[in-house]
This record gives structure tokens, sequence and C-alpha cells, in this order.
């Protein structure tokens, strides 16, 4: 990121994203410490739960496991901020499909201040994403990707 | 409207009260840092800025539960929302004095909490007589197994 502005910005809501990784795997982990091999069953974690017993191991919903397959990099201002953009609103809509579905009030209070986190994220990025275009050249932003071509 | 080299003005949009560059996406910037919550329904709403704060079905938590790290976590929360906005608003002296404001109040009510509970950074064993970081509880071992 060549602009100084965008990469305290980029680093810290990377150190927020990183904590938040930490407060879903601590949810799973407080909703999972003490299940029986019934309980297991009746939630339908027979599968997880033959892999990875109560340990905490990050997968998608559907069981994708998180990996780097996972991320997008595209190494061009314009492009990476909107896959930001698009990956704030992403999380958002999951954590409104886990409201949907969750009556747990513990669980839903820690899902609507991380789907909250989201939409602030999304202003930042869509800020970040003006000042960066602020830098660019004012006759045509995409005359070149200033991460690459300086 | 003329193309003409000198006139950039085809080159944007309108939208009230803003021009904005057609084919990129636009988020107006936000103005001030303030209005602003305080800092325990700032943590329980998940944002300082009552502008952002746009939660789904209109349901919103009430209170973050009173727990031993409530102070820390609200200040510490306030401090970290005020530093992304500060990112993107690095010359906006009101917001930098109100960060600034909560940065001591962050160190005081850190210390506090180091005193009563022990440590929660590697600088809060400076001078401690041992080694304290391994005691229980920790941050996810919140006390249902007493109770059983």
């Amino acid at each position: 990121m060549p602009y100084p502005e965008l990469k305290g910005l980029l680093t810290d809501i990377g150190t927020e994203e990183l904590g938040h990784l930490e407060m879903v795997g601590t949810v799973v982990h407080q909703l999972t410490r003490e299940m029986s091999a019934d309980d297991v069953k009746k939630a339908g974690l027979d599968a997880y739960f033959v892999d990875h017993t109560a340990g905490v191991y990050p997968t998608a919903a559907s069981g994708f496991p998180w990996s780097a397959a996972s991320m997008q990099v595209k190494g061009d201002v314009i492009a990476d901020l909107s896959e930001d953009l698009a990956a704030e609103q992403k999380a958002r809509v999951t954590y409104d499909n886990i409201l949907r579905l969750s009556d747990d009030p513990d669980v839903n209070n820690v899902m609507r201040y991380l789907r909250e986190r989201e939409i602030v994220h999304y202003q930042r990025f869509g800020e970040a994403l003006r000042l960066a275009s602020e830098r660019m050249n004012e006759r045509n932003v995409y005359v070149m990707n200033p991460s690459f071509d300086g | 409207m003329s193309c003409n080299q000198s006139d950039k003005s085809y080159k944007l949009g309108s939208l009230p009260g803003a021009r904005a560059p057609l084919a990129l996406s636009y988020v107006p910037m936000q103005d001030s840092a303030a209005p602003a919550y305080e800092p325990s329904e700032a943590l329980e709403r998940g944002t300082l800025f009552p502008g952002l704060d746009l939660p789904f079905m209109n349901v919103v938590n009430e209170n973050v539960p009173d727990v031993p790290t409530a102070e820390l976590m609200a200040i510490d929360f306030v401090t970290d929302e005020l530093e992304l906005y500060l990112d993107t608003h690095a010359a906006d002296r009101e917001a930098f004095q109100l960060y600034q404001s909560f940065l001591a109040l962050k160190e005081e009510a850190h210390r506090r909490y180091a005193e009563a509970y022990g440590p929660i950074c590697q600088r809060d064993q400076l001078g401690s007589d041992a080694y304290t970081w391994l005691r229980d509880p920790w941050p996810w071992d919140y006390p249902v197994r007493e109770e059983r």
C-alpha cells in the first residue's frame, strides 16, 4: 500500500479482525466445552465432533476450513479496497443470518457487536477509497496501479 | 456537455451535496467524531458513533455484562474506534484531543485492573515478585465450572 494513511487503517482493521477470530472461537468454546455425546448428536454437530472433538477449528458454517484460499489479494489499490468493502458486507450478512437463527442472548450480544463493527469498517474503507482516489490522477483513476507502477 | 480538456466536470456524477467520480464506489466522509456515545454504551452498541449505529431489525444490546474487565474493555474500545476514525481524519484536532483524553483514562484503567486481577499484557509483569502470567482465570474461562 503506497499511501501512509491507508497503511495505518489496513493494519488497524486487520488487527481488529484477528481479535474477532478469537472472539468467535471463544463463543464456540463456551458453547461446546461441556457438551455430552448426546448433545453432539442432537445439535447435528457429529461430523465436527468426530474430526475435532470439542477443539476450536475455524471453518465456514458449511464446513469449509479457513485457509489462505478464503482470502483475496489483487495487489491493486482500487480492486483491493473494493474487495475489502464487499468483504465487510458479506460478513455483515453472515451475522444477520446467525441472528435470524440463534435464540441464545449471550451469543446474540456478541453477534450484534461484531456485525456493527463491519458497518464501521465499511465506512472507513469507503473513506480510504476516497483518500486514495484523491492522490490518483484526477482525470483517470484507472490510468495505472499505484501499488505497482508507483 | 462539452468534453473540453480543461473541464473535467464530465468525470463527475451528481449526488445531493456532492460531486463524486464516475465509475468508483463513493462513501461520504464522516463529518466529525461528534456526537459520540459514552464508553459503556459505545461498547454495547459496537460503535462510538450514533451516525454509524445501524442495527439489524433495530434490536440493540442493552447492557455490557458486569464483569471485572467491563470498564477497561469500554475505554479500550473507544480508543480503538477513535484510532480508526483518525486514520482517515488525521487532521481532526478535536477527535485527537478526545483520543488523548481516552488514552490517559485507558492507562489508568489498565493499571487498576492489573493491580486487582493480574497481568493482561507483558509489561504488567515488570517488577512483579513472581511469574503470575499462568494464573487462572483466563478471559474465556468464565466461572460456570465453579457453579456446577
